[in-house]
């Protein structure tokens, strides 16, 4: 296996394009866990930890940009992550241990596309931007698009994910982020992300999204309209929760069983929204 | 570029020259191209912790690492604590309290303290086993390993 470390992302791109069966390597928290368990054989590692400008959260005219290559701890630590964006921060608060978010990056998490991985859930509450770039150019995709099945995602050969864009949260906006596991730092059995606004009590923006149900973060345009203009109580929780149970396709594996993680979105739902309106006080 | 590359690592205070292979991870060439057993291979999937290191004085897994990607970083393994055959203050102070049973975690258990230690002179238990909740131990309940930490946090004081 080769091994490069391009200081660009020019570099970095032209060795994609060159060979479709490289891989990049950011953190390793997931490639080589995989590498280990020999469930991928990757013909070359193209390394990121050279390439500065893939570090890193900056400001930018309507938002906020996450560079492929940070890590879990500095966005968890991210105060610009407000309002309806603070999902993210909680999320990457919720990966794994410290030593694994000392390591792990963004970019290589939602590559990796685990559905029950912490930032995928988030980042589809949050509504984000993925920048893809190739030697052809750069796109954006909606990150719903982005997550197609199982550790498959919209990535195409030659292209890597470059950065996160999210636009900057509205005031009053909110967001919260909850997580059931069999241990602290396990992946989700079930993890519900809520971002969206409330004016005077009322509902003005909703966006959920549900992980570990599913071969993608599970998301409910039906329970969002449930939730946009009520003044969210009980009753209307517990539709939004039905119709997000609805659109999930749970399996029975090791963290639990399909019932179990639908009864966990019924529990979730609820706390995620006491949760937002804690993170809003 | 070549498949195995010659890279320089430092590790302990010390300059191995050595070459990996491009998987091997840093926890094989610390064991087994450089002897120092003492990083242990536990789940080699980055889940107990038996194998951390300090990259660059950050607790890490060595099981996720690959040895190529270190050749910029300083790296410390629990034989870099005792330089001289003199155990550090943490050790003394796991040594001190019983914190080991069977012992097989007590090297990443022992890096994550010297860390926390490092940037907190004076942790709270949250903070103790917020820093612990990456390293499994089989044998105990945490609460000597706990204690050796807040006995070794009054003696650095």
């Amino acid at each position: 296996m080769q091994y490069y470390r391009p200081s660009t992302l020019e570099q970095a791109l032209a060795l994609l394009a060159e060979d479709p069966d490289a891989r990049c390597i950011a953190g390793g928290a997931t490639l080589v866990a995989m590498m280990n368990a020999d469930l991928v054989q990757p013909s070359a590692l193209v390394s990121l930890k050279g390439i500065s400008e893939l570090q890193g959260i900056r400001a930018t005219s309507d938002g906020l940009t996450i560079g492929a290559m940070t890590r879990h701890e500095v966005v968890s630590k991210e105060v610009r992550l407000t309002g309806r964006l603070e999902v993210v921060r909680m999320a990457a608060g919720n990966i794994g241990h410290p030593p694994i978010r000392s390591v792990g990056t963004i970019g290589g998490s939602i590559s990796h596309a685990d559905p029950a991985a912490d930032y995928p859930t988030a980042l589809v509450a949050a509504e984000a931007q993925i920048e893809i770039m190739s030697q052809n150019g750069r796109r954006l995709v909606p990150v719903h698009e982005f997550f197609i099945s199982y550790y498959t995602t919209a990535l195409e050969p030659g292209e890597m994910v470059t950065a996160i864009h999210l636009a900057a949260p509205p005031s009053g906006s909110v967001s919260a982020y909850c997580k059931v596991g069999r241990t602290e730092g396990d992946f989700a059995t079930v993890s519900v992300a809520f971002s969206g606004a409330f004016v005077d009590g009322q509902c003005t923006a909703a966006s959920v999204a549900i992980g570990g149900c599913g071969e993608a973060p599970i998301r409910s345009p039906e329970a969002n309209a449930l939730l946009i203009g009520a003044f969210v109580d009980s009753d209307c929780v517990a539709q939004a929760a039905e119709a997000l149970v609805n659109a999930c396709d749970p399996l029975d594996d090791v963290r639990g069983s399909a019932d179990y993680r639908r009864l966990l979105v019924r529990r979730l739902l609820p706390r995620v929204f006491s949760q937002a309106s804690q993170n809003a006080a | 570029m070549a498949e195995r590359q010659s890279i320089e690592l430092h590790i302990n205070e010390e300059t191995h020259v050595v070459s990996p292979d491009t998987g091997n991870t840093l926890l094989q060439v610390l064991r087994s191209t450089l002897s120092l057993t003492g990083t242990k291979r536990g789940c080699n999937q980055g889940v107990c912790g038996a194998c951390t290191v300090l990259r660059n004085g950050v607790p890490a897994r060595s099981c996720l690492t690959l040895a190529v990607e270190c050749d910029d970083e300083e790296i410390t393994t629990i034989e870099g604590l005792a330089p001289n055959g003199k155990a550090s203050i943490v050790q003394q102070a796991f040594v001190k309290v019983g914190a080991p049973q069977c012992g097989f975690c007590m090297p990443g258990m022992v890096l994550v303290a010297t860390a926390l230690l490092r940037e907190h002179s004076n942790p709270d238990q949250a903070e103790i086993r917020e820093a612990l909740s990456g390293n499994l131990c089989r044998c105990t309940g945490y609460v000597k390993i706990a204690e050796a930490i807040e006995l070794a946090a009054e003696q650095l004081v």
